[in-house]
């Protein structure tokens, strides 16, 4: 029904929104190709193919401090998104199927979780992560595991509440039916509710591990030599003198890299998943 | 007939228990900290204590 | 029967156990410490009761204030723009045109994006000598753009690249809610001859109230906390013009081992956001009562 015209002018005022959006991330990967002395000069956003180089990115990649910071945002976001579904998958069955007195207050309690401004966190975790929560001399700072388990807080709330909307879409009769049969609760779990929950805990899996993958400042503040992420080591690149912007950029585009990979899987669902369901996508 | 729960009182939304012992905290906390803001050096802090425990009583029985 | 509560409690446990851990037990902690004095590099390193002074020093704290200040007034205009260009967007997209998904995808991607690598992307965009938003600005305009010595253009550059990085949220959710917008009463409108911004104000804004209202505190919530982009562009600066309240706690009060004192900053911050949070989901839900 809508006028040619009308039609030709919101695709040009698409095309203009969209150069608006692609401009910052097209400049930022003109740096990282470019080499030092081309850097400065009149700002050109055109490629000039003949003096691409990709040596900015050799070099991060050769370099050891930035593969063992590669190596554990890698290890921490998929060990967080594992840890993230199954526990919630847990949760969201028991929420779905039981009759528990109390469950709405702790699905709430659940929830507000993550409306928790992190800054107010920063101390005392960090204190808790240097000195409560050790043995002996091994404590939960600078660690790996303690960033899976902090990473909870965050992906948590949101795991169990787009589980819950998922296995409430499980007609119960399919559990019912394999209960009559003599199957265990974690029977029911592994043959029926896992397969038919599959896509869902897929798009969890995923969207959790780019929260993760992108967290930045309990990374910064509870880690110090050993279990930092990239995040941490593109942020190092600032407070360096003497910035060499080239690697900056290299770092910046491989750390947004998965995040645009999975955009196209995801991107049905992020509107539901960042409002918590409160706004259908 | 609408059967929300809780109930209306003098506060302009309907509240059940815990929303009014909520309000009363966020009362308390607020109360004090503005009275060591811009009243402290006239009257003493337990003044502030002393009012808004008075204050969160009569919300959380009657608001 | 399978189905005890028991069970169920079971299954519940591991979750509720982490969220103790590190969400329970971190809020209890800084509770307590913040009525201690206690700061590793004083005479006197052990905690100390100090009942209500961290809170007494706190609200004489001018810088404290000022970034409460500055982070208030960034969330009014970040989420205002956003709402009005996001709902904007969203219109946009609900009309007809050639690769619409394509388009939507694309406006899409900034929400994914690590916030730190949009605090990199904007600040290469802005470096002297470097960036093309400085160079374009002194070439076409004659203006000086100097995010490190002018506080006006640093609070605004924050302010943009915040509008970049969330609006397309934004959109997408007023897409969500304008996709459900019944045709009938806007196209029995338009033959009864009323003007569009009647249209507009009398059918689609009711119609969108619980979105739009769910827009708004989602984006505030998020406002309120902003930390790693504004820190990979700005640092705060120039002097603490934009230094808000996350960055504030984490830059200045943390490193300064001032435990007793942080916390109770901590602890502030995290009531002013319950209160934030609580006035605007009264706000939310007394509007949805009188509805029904």
């Amino acid at each position: 029904m809508t006028r040619p015209g009308v039609k030709w002018t919101t695709f040009a005022l698409w095309v203009l929104f969209s150069l608006l959006t692609l401009l910052p991330i097209w400049w930022m990967f003109l740096v990282s190709v470019k080499s030092r002395t081309d850097l400065f000069g009149r700002p050109s956003f055109l490629l000039d193919i003949s003096r691409i180089t990709w040596d900015n990115y050799a070099t991060v990649i050769a370099n050891p401090a930035f593969q063992r910071y590669m190596l554990n945002s890698l290890i921490v976001s998929t060990a967080n998104a594992a840890l993230v579904c199954a526990l919630g998958l847990l949760a969201a069955y028991a929420m779905s199927r039981y009759r528990m007195r109390g469950k709405d207050n702790i699905f709430f309690w659940v929830l507000t979780n993550r409306m928790a401004p992190p800054a107010a966190f920063l101390l005392p975790l960090y204190l808790l992560y240097t000195g409560v929560f050790q043995v002996g001399d091994w404590s939960l700072f600078d660690t790996r595991i303690g960033l899976i388990l902090l990473y909870c807080v965050l992906n948590l709330p949101f795991a169990f509440w787009l589980l819950q909307g998922i296995i409430d879409g499980i007609p119960a009769e399919l559990d019912e039916a394999a209960y009559v049969d003599g199957a265990s609760t974690w029977q029911v779990l592994r043959t029926i509710i896992v397969p038919l929950a599959g896509p869902g805990i897929a798009v969890t899996g995923i969207l959790t591990w780019v929260f993760a993958w992108n967290e930045y400042l309990f990374a910064s503040t509870l880690t110090s030599v050993n279990a930092r992420t990239i995040t941490t080591g593109l942020a190092e690149f600032v407070t360096v003198t003497g910035t060499n912007w080239g690697q900056m950029a290299a770092v910046a585009m491989l750390t947004l890299l998965p995040a645009a990979l999975v955009l196209a899987v995801v991107q049905k669902h992020i509107v539901a998943g960042l409002t918590f369901g409160a706004v259908k996508g | 007939m609408t059967t929300m729960p809780g109930r209306r009182g003098f506060l302009p939304i309907r509240t059940n228990a815990f929303d009014r012992v909520f309000i009363s905290v966020v009362l308390f906390v607020a109360v004090h900290l503005l009275w060591m803001r811009f009243l402290e050096p006239a009257l003493p802090l337990w003044v502030a204590t002393v009012l808004s425990v008075a204050l969160g009583a009569l919300i959380v029985r009657k608001g | 029967m399978m189905r005890s509560p028991t069970t169920g409690w079971l299954l519940l446990a591991p979750t509720i156990a982490v969220l103790v851990l590190t969400g329970v037990l971190p809020f209890l902690y800084v509770l307590v410490i913040s009525f201690f004095d206690w700061n590793l590099f004083a005479l006197n390193p052990e905690p100390r009761w100090t009942a209500a002074n961290n809170f007494r020093r706190l609200v004489h704290d001018a810088e404290f204030l000022k970034s409460i200040w500055l982070t208030l007034l960034f969330t009014f205009w970040v989420v205002l723009s956003q709402i009005v260009l996001g709902f904007a967007l969203a219109r946009l997209m609900m009309r007809d045109f050639p690769f619409k998904k394509l388009f939507r995808a694309v406006h899409t991607l900034p929400l994914m994006i690590a916030p730190i690598a949009v605090g990199a992307t904007w600040r290469l965009m802005t470096v002297p000598g470097l960036g093309p938003i400085p160079y374009y600005l002194k070439d076409w305009f004659g203006l000086d753009y100097r995010l490190s010595m002018f506080p006006d253009q640093a609070f605004a550059s924050v302010v943009l690249m915040d509008i970049w990085h969330w609006t397309p949220f934004v959109t997408l959710t007023m897409l969500a809610g304008l996709s459900n917008l019944p045709q009938e009463p806007v196209e029995q409108a338009r033959i009864d001859g009323a003007q569009e911004w009647q249209i507009f104000r009398d059918i689609i804004l009711p119609f969108m109230k619980p979105v739009l209202l769910t827009t708004i505190f989602i984006r505030i919530m998020d406002a309120l906390r902003v930390v790693d982009e504004v820190w990979m562009l700005t640092q705060g600066g120039p002097g603490a013009e934009t230094r808000f309240i996350g960055l504030h706690i984490w830059k200045i009060v943390f490193p300064k081992t001032d435990y007793g004192y942080g916390s109770a900053m901590s602890l502030l911050t995290l009531y002013m956001t319950i209160v934030i949070c609580w006035l605007l989901y009264a706000a939310m839900t007394a509007r949805r009562g009188n509805a029904s």
